[in-house]
């Protein structure tokens, strides 16, 4: 099978996402493909901060500036993705007060709104950071979804006419003497929307041009064209909380160090992060001590988490890039500048340019630069539009605060259900069927499930992603298979048994570490109900002998 | 927040010096209580819902585990929507007993409501007024007591019933109970006080409402029956107790009632009194629901020196001795059908009466079950919940004509009023038992 493509994206984060988007916007025929889930590279590891840019207002004011001014712009373009947390630069006895002032100066340098507060009134803000602060300072961090906001790019994109493929392998990078002119991928099962068993397939795709959007996994893709990206992957650990012990983002004011921030994401609180460069970013160690780690440090600010329950950890992938020659060895000094690498300018091959480094917040400005690139080199003259058109779900987002309607849901069942669908809230939620919570952690209806199975198949953990079902304090142990069940009759029961499979795999994987207190209880219990009531420790039908019905007598008779 | 509404503040940095430290009141109303920390405990096993009594019967009500720790946890600091099924909880407090994981279901329940109320209710609203009518039987009741025989007649009238139903929403299928020609504390001033003195045996009676103006004979009977093991007995000033304004959500008229009793009481305690109570609501409420709501000064000390009046004696006095030489003649005190309340099971204090009585020779206690009466309180006054009510209750009465005796026995007063509206019985007080058993007639001067 081949077909041909006026661009191919390859990578299906938000960097990737954002140029399908943009490009699409502009006209032109994209075609992205993406080796698992939309996300499922390090978008989707990542600690869902929106900066302000006060992070870097005193390391690095460029990026510092290009923050702040992105951070107003989602803010407008994607409001169902954003939730207007504020965040705090705290400082405590230990931290230097020269770093306060200059963190202070860099944020007013780089016109991110900042104003300090006492200790006091910090603490009023939130009552659970430690009383020993001296003081803070306040600036507009945020939070983001990253799997909506990554998702909402793509369906707009599929909108304006692009074709999005995951669980689209590139397995090879088709190169012609000087010139890269497409992929071939290996579809996991087949093209469209994922349908689990249906039988994989390879496609070749050529393109006039290819934009290598693979993060961390630039460099194994350039590989294949026999090209160089020398890529520096650092993982860092993430810990998610069950419940938001904070409100608002807290950050320790004092230079760079692990684990120095608390995100409120949704309904939990996610700390992070670690800085360790690794050499393959599929195969790195998870250990246990930079759990521990974070979660002790971290406790020094807000001293209740030293108690508070831990649903999951997860690792990410920064895809640090630095020029060569730099040779900087600790990867916390990289640079978190994005770098277009044109390999027509760099290596004398044409067709091609790869994207590494840059950070989450500023994708959409990439995004807009990449394309401007790449309109260059076809010679196609279009205006980026992405930085006005709102996002598919935060059009309108004033008329939707002020709607009443909780479409007979339970107030903080609608309130969060509304909060995800943004705009498109009426469209899912109003309906004439039954609508029960099927996930009662994150407060998901049976209404957002199917929806998001019109959008990605069988693929379960694509619902999670679209609707956070599973993504609570049970960790799918009460609604994966309530999941699964949506996917009946419309596909068959093997295949819906397969996606609760892989559902619930991928959420064991992280509450193996946070297997202690209350979660290693969540994961007793949940063992029990699936091993109880469903056989799912010895289930006769995912075995092949047959089932001897002749065995079992006709019960006691009354 | 954009530039313009946080303009940098140049000041800032240097007037650091004057910023001293300060306590500060973390949680300036009990409705402002965070209490997302508490879902942590919960892994979801749904034992709460098995042992709701509403969720048994209500299918519309979605029960303690989605009203407590997922309705919390669901929650941010903005948030101010609680839903409203949770005026459907009857605060029975099942729920904190049946969570094996320690969540803090009553106190998020509580705390939820208050905020229900603060929030979403309006002050002119029939439901408003008549819950304050409700929670507040307190401030009314003394009225009553004045002219005790008037306000009986008029209450008994089928019109006053007519129009509560009517105009407040309070069901006219239940009869509201009499008040007394005398108060428990008119009585205890006319007597003159403690009957008995002593500097090493001394109790505080938190005789609550009830017992102060419908049932005084329950409080004479505690009198006495302490009087009996020497016990010198302080009457200490005090409010309601707050457990029908906590059912209610109106935790303000709560904590201004919980500030008197708590520095009462914690008074008496200086004094070198234990407290006890004859109510099982006001004991519960004095233990558990004051220190998870406020934080008065002695709060604490108060809430671990309460007792119930029963356990009290078991434990502090060979109660079972006392009793082995006691009988009782005749069929007054034969047969009792005893209902443990909710409050009293939350103390674990469901076991106890029919321990007690066996002793006394002549008297048979037959424990009707552990289901819940359904009455909760105001809860199965209201209107809209009587029939939820009664069908909570039906598994009780059932049990209670089952069984072989022909009157009743429990320690809560609202519990005695629907097991006499759902079978017509009379209903005794475990403490007259105990006062005929050990005192016999010669007590009543």
């Amino acid at each position: 099978m081949a077909t041909d493509t006026e661009v191919l994206v390859l990578g299906g984060g938000s960097t990737g996402c954002g140029i399908a988007r943009d490009l699409a916007m502009r006209g032109l025929e994209v075609t992205l493909v993406e080796r698992g889930n939309l996300t499922d590279g390090t978008t989707g590891r990542m600690h869902g901060l929106l900066h302000s840019g006060g992070r870097y207002a005193v390391s690095d004011q460029a990026s510092a500036t290009e923050c702040i001014e992105e951070n107003e712009i989602l803010r407008d373009i994607a409001g169902h993705c954003v939730e207007e947390t504020g965040g705090l630069f705290v400082q405590l006895p230990d931290d230097s007060d020269d770093y306060f002032r200059e963190k202070l100066e860099g944020c007013r340098d780089c016109n991110i709104p900042a104003r300090v507060l006492s200790g006091r009134e910090a603490r009023e803000i939130e009552p659970y950071l430690t009383p020993d602060i001296e003081r803070a300072i306040e600036v507009p961090d945020g939070a983001v979804d990253p799997f909506r906001l990554c998702v909402a790019n793509a369906v707009d994109a599929e909108a304006h006419g692009a074709r999005i493929e995951t669980h689209a392998e590139v397995i090879d990078l088709l190169r012609d003497g000087a010139d890269v002119y497409g992929v071939d991928v290996r579809h996991d099962s087949g093209p469209g929307k994922r349908r689990h068993a249906a039988p994989g397939s390879t496609e070749e795709i050529t393109a006039e041009y290819v934009v290598n959007a693979t993060g961390a996994w630039a460099g194994q893709i350039a590989a294949m064209a026999d090209l160089e990206v020398a890529v520096r992957p650092s993982k860092g650990v993430m810990t998610i909380m069950n419940v938001r012990q904070v409100d608002t983002v807290i950050n320790r004011c004092r230079p760079k160090g692990d684990a120095d921030i608390v995100v409120p994401h949704e309904t939990t609180a996610i700390l992070g992060t670690t800085d360790e460069e690794v050499s393959d970013p599929d195969d790195y160690p998870e250990a246990q001590w930079e759990v521990d780690q974070v979660i002790d440090t971290l406790a020094d600010l807000v001293p209740i988490l030293e108690e508070a329950r831990t649903i999951r950890s997860f690792w990410g992938v920064r895809p640090l890039y630095e020029p060569p020659g730099t040779a900087t060895q600790d990867p916390t000094d990289i640079t978190r500048d994005f770098f277009l690498l044109d390999h027509a300018e760099r290596d004398g091959v044409s067709g091609l340019s790869s994207i590494v480094g840059g950070k989450f917040t500023t994708y959409r400005a990439m995004a807009e630069e990449i394309s401007d690139h790449v309109c260059g080199k076809l010679g196609v003259d279009a205006t980026c539009a992405t930085a006005e058109e709102p996002l598919p779900g935060s059009e309108n987002l004033a008329v939707l605060e002020d709607g009443m309607d909780e479409f007979g849901l339970r107030s903080p069942v609608a309130r969060r259900s509304k909060q995800r669908l943004g705009s498109r809230a009426s469209d899912v939620l109003e309906t004439d069927d039954a609508n029960p919570v099927l996930c009662a952690c994150e407060g998901v209806t049976r209404a957002e499930v199917r929806d998001a199975i019109q959008q990605s198949g069988t693929d379960l953990n694509a619902v999670r992603i679209r609707t956070r079902a599973s993504m609570g304090n049970c960790q799918g142990g009460f609604c994966s298979q309530l999941l699964a069940t949506e996917l009946h009759p419309e596909y068959d029961e093997a295949t819906a048994r397969s996606a609760l499979d892989e559902l619930f795999q991928e959420r064991w994987k992280g509450q193996r570490h946070a297997l202690w207190g209350e979660q290693l209880s969540q994961a007793m219990v949940t063992y029990a109900l699936h091993a109880t009531t469903m056989n799912r420790d010895r289930d006769p039908a995912a075995s092949d002998g047959s089932l001897e019905y002749g065995a079992f007598d006709d019960g006691e008779v009354r | 927040m954009s530039e313009t509404d946080h303009p940098p503040d140049d000041g800032a940095t240097e007037d650091r010096s004057s910023d001293e430290f300060e306590p500060i009141q973390v949680f300036p109303e009990a409705e402002a209580m965070d209490l997302r920390p508490g879902a942590d405990n919960c892994y979801k096993c749904s034992t709460c819902d098995t042992n709701c009594p509403v969720a048994e019967v209500d299918d519309e009500f979605p029960g303690p585990k989605f009203q407590g720790p997922e309705q919390w946890r669901l929650k941010r600091q903005d948030d101010h929507d609680v839903d409203e099924s949770v005026m459907k909880c009857s605060n029975c407090m099942r729920c904190d007993s049946a969570c094996p994981s320690e969540v803090p279901l009553s106190q998020m329940h509580n705390t939820a409501r208050g905020e229900y109320i603060e929030e979403r209710m309006s002050r002119f609203s029939r439901e408003y007024l008549r819950n304050r009518l409700l929670a507040n039987y307190r401030r009314l009741a003394p009225l009553a007591a004045t002219f005790p025989r008037t306000a009986n007649f008029v209450m008994g009238l089928s019109v006053t019933q007519w129009l509560g139903e009517k105009t407040l929403g309070i069901t006219s299928e239940r009869e509201l109970p009499d008040f007394a020609t005398e108060t428990f504390r008119e009585w205890w001033t006319e007597r003159g006080g403690p009957a008995v003195e002593s500097e090493a045996k001394q109790i505080a009676y938190f005789h609550g409402c009830y017992a102060n103006y419908n049932t005084p004979e329950v409080a004479k009977a505690l009198v006495r029956v302490y009087e009996h093991f020497g016990y010198e007995i302080m009457i200490p000033e005090q409010d309601c107790s707050g457990t029908p304004m906590f059912a209610n959500g109106m935790l303000e008229d709560a904590r201004r009632a919980a500030e008197t009793n708590v520095a009462e009481l914690a008074a008496a305690l200086e004094d070198g009194a234990d407290i006890v109570a004859s109510c099982s609501s006001c004991s519960m409420s004095i233990r558990q629901e004051y220190p998870e709501l406020f934080d008065f000064e002695g709060t604490a000390e108060v809430a671990a020196n309460t007792w119930d009046a029963l356990e009290y004696l078991r434990v502090h006095e060979d109660l079972e001795a006392e009793l082995a030489d006691a009988s009782l003649e005749g069929d007054e005190y034969d047969e009792f059908a005893y209902h443990a309340p909710c409050h009293a099971r939350n103390q674990g204090l469901d076991g106890q009466t029919v321990d007690v009585l066996e002793a006394i020779d002549g008297v048979e206690a037959e424990d009707v079950g552990d289901s819940c009466s359904g009455i909760s309180g105001t809860y199965g006054w209201k209107a809209e919940n009587y029939e939820t009510s009664m069908k909570i209750g039906a598994a009780m009465f059932e049990h209670m004509e089952g069984a072989e005796a022909e009157q009743g026995l429990t320690e809560c007063p609202t519990c005695s009023m629907q097991m006499g509206h759902g079978t017509g019985y009379e209903i005794t007080h475990t403490l007259e038992i105990l006062e005929a058993a050990l005192v016999g007639d010669a007590g009543a001067a």
